[in-house]
């Protein structure tokens, strides 16, 4: 096989996402690209996943954040710079999870580590998880990509990808910080440079071959910057299909309030208020005020006056969870 | 599962029923025999136009995202909604779960028949 690999210079997550596409569709019979890269303070969902449910979307992007989609499946996850993003772009023929799995453990066995499988998608430490996995094929093109936790912050990663209430309480509230590790944690020596290079030699080890830098033409850097555009546009982190329903539950003092939403694009285009409170029309008018609503924490408080206490307390609250 | 020989194959799993002037496109038993259980199906519009050789929606699986390739050129005229709510409906019968119905059919990829596709599965395991 033909090995080359990318170690990307950006940081940005549309950019890195379009480089990984492009170089998929351009993995040539019987090569196999390595592309390493990180993305600065991203929530990186999967293709067909709802972003307000996944990911406090006003949070990260006021704090400089980014949300990205990516073109595999699967969950939400939060990225920073303590956090190494493996992509493995091969031909469907040359797809190998279990050779291509094997580079990253052959890479932390030289840090002392031993790495389990753990059902089709995550790579764990003592049964703790440190690398989740996800899978995107097209045609005769295939990649398969992954995450290792390096020393990635883990309050930001439970700030940004706390999912609703009502999603957590029927998962069954499981803390992520209690399962996942970072690997420094395991041993202070570790750092991503240090994981970048071991990968690489790790790359070369498992497919008994020797790698080349990859080189992009002019052509491809223009080709990647046009994609780079579409992955950040509203139409792919948003789209415009009709999205799954959102569920808000809450207790107030005066009364309990169940909220259920149904968003279009980024607007709210259906919506189910349902309380107790002694305030009968309190349903109603809360009702009007997120109707057609964008579901964004800036909207929703500077739609309308908020004279009434009971009111605004759920506006309110529900603007907290975005 | 015995493959239809009344459809036609492309070499990416999808399956052609010509009904008259329009194409109906589906996955094959193959392809969902490799992908295990779907979670979420994504399909165009009507009035889309799809490419062959090109991806017009995709199914997601166990964190895997796999595009569905068009065999055919030409207008999107129907569209199997039943699938957006009960993806496994294709798990459970590959040849029976359409995905999209084409018509003002412009060109086709290069299809299969049964016993040539069933060949052809050999050779991909």
């Amino acid at each position: 096989m033909k090995l080359a690999y990318v170690c990307a210079t950006s940081t940005n997550p549309y950019e890195n996402i379009a480089m990984e596409e492009y170089l998929t569709f351009h993995t040539k019979q019987d090569g196999c690209i390595l592309f390493l890269w990180q993305n600065e303070n991203t929530v990186v969902i999967g293709k067909n996943q709802n972003a307000f449910r996944e990911c406090k979307v006003s949070k990260l992007t006021e704090a400089g954040g980014r949300l990205a989609r990516r073109l595999s499946g699967g969950g939400a996850v939060f990225h920073d710079l303590g956090n190494l993003n493996f992509t493995f772009c091969v031909r469907k023929e040359q797809y190998d999870v279990d050779r291509q799995l094997q580079v990253i453990v052959e890479a932390l066995k030289e840090f002392g580590l031993t790495v389990e499988k753990s059902g089709r998608n995550d790579l764990q430490i003592d049964g703790k998880k440190f690398s989740g996995n996800a899978y995107y094929a097209s045609g005769e093109y295939a990649y398969h990509h992954g995450t290792i936790m390096i020393d990635v912050n883990e309050t930001s990663l439970m700030d940004y990808l706390t999912v609703s209430a009502a999603k957590l309480v029927a998962k069954g509230v499981d803390s992520v910080r209690s399962r996942v590790v970072n690997l420094n944690s395991l041993n202070r020596k570790i750092t991503v440079e240090r994981v970048k290079e071991a990968m690489l030699a790790a790359f070369c080890k498992v497919y008994g071959e020797t790698a080349e830098p990859y080189v992009f033409s002019d052509t491809a850097k223009e080709e990647i910057k046009k994609r780079a555009e579409f992955f950040a546009s509203e139409e792919w982190l948003v789209g415009n299909q009709k999205q799954l329903s959102i569920v808000f539950e809450h207790r107030f003092p005066w009364g309990e309030v169940s909220v259920q939403m149904e968003t279009q694009g980024d607007r709210i285009c259906d919506v189910n208020v349902y309380t107790d409170a002694l305030d009968d029309t309190l349903a109603e008018r809360i009702e009007q005020r997120l109707r057609g609503c964008r579901y964004q924490k800036d909207a929703l408080l500077e739609n309308g006056n908020l004279e009434n206490n009971e009111e605004r307390d759920v506006i309110v609250w529900i603007s907290a969870l975005l | 599962m015995s493959t239809p020989t009344e459809l036609k194959y492309s070499k990416t799993h999808e399956w052609v029923k010509e009904e008259g002037d329009v194409m109906v496109i589906g996955l094959t038993d193959f392809a969902q025999n490799e992908l295990g259980d779907l979670v979420f199906v994504n399909l165009p519009e009507e009035g889309d136009e799809v490419e062959a050789g090109e991806a017009f929606g995709d199914v997601e699986s166990v964190k895997a995202v796999s595009d569905v390739i068009s065999p055919v050129s030409g207008e999107v005229c129907a569209i199997n909604e039943d699938l957006l709510d009960n993806p496994a409906a294709i798990n459970e019968d590959a040849y029976g779960a359409w995905l999209i119905k084409v018509k003002n059919v412009s060109d086709s990829e290069e299809l299969m028949d049964a016993s040539e596709y069933d060949k052809f599965c050999e050779s991909e395991k």
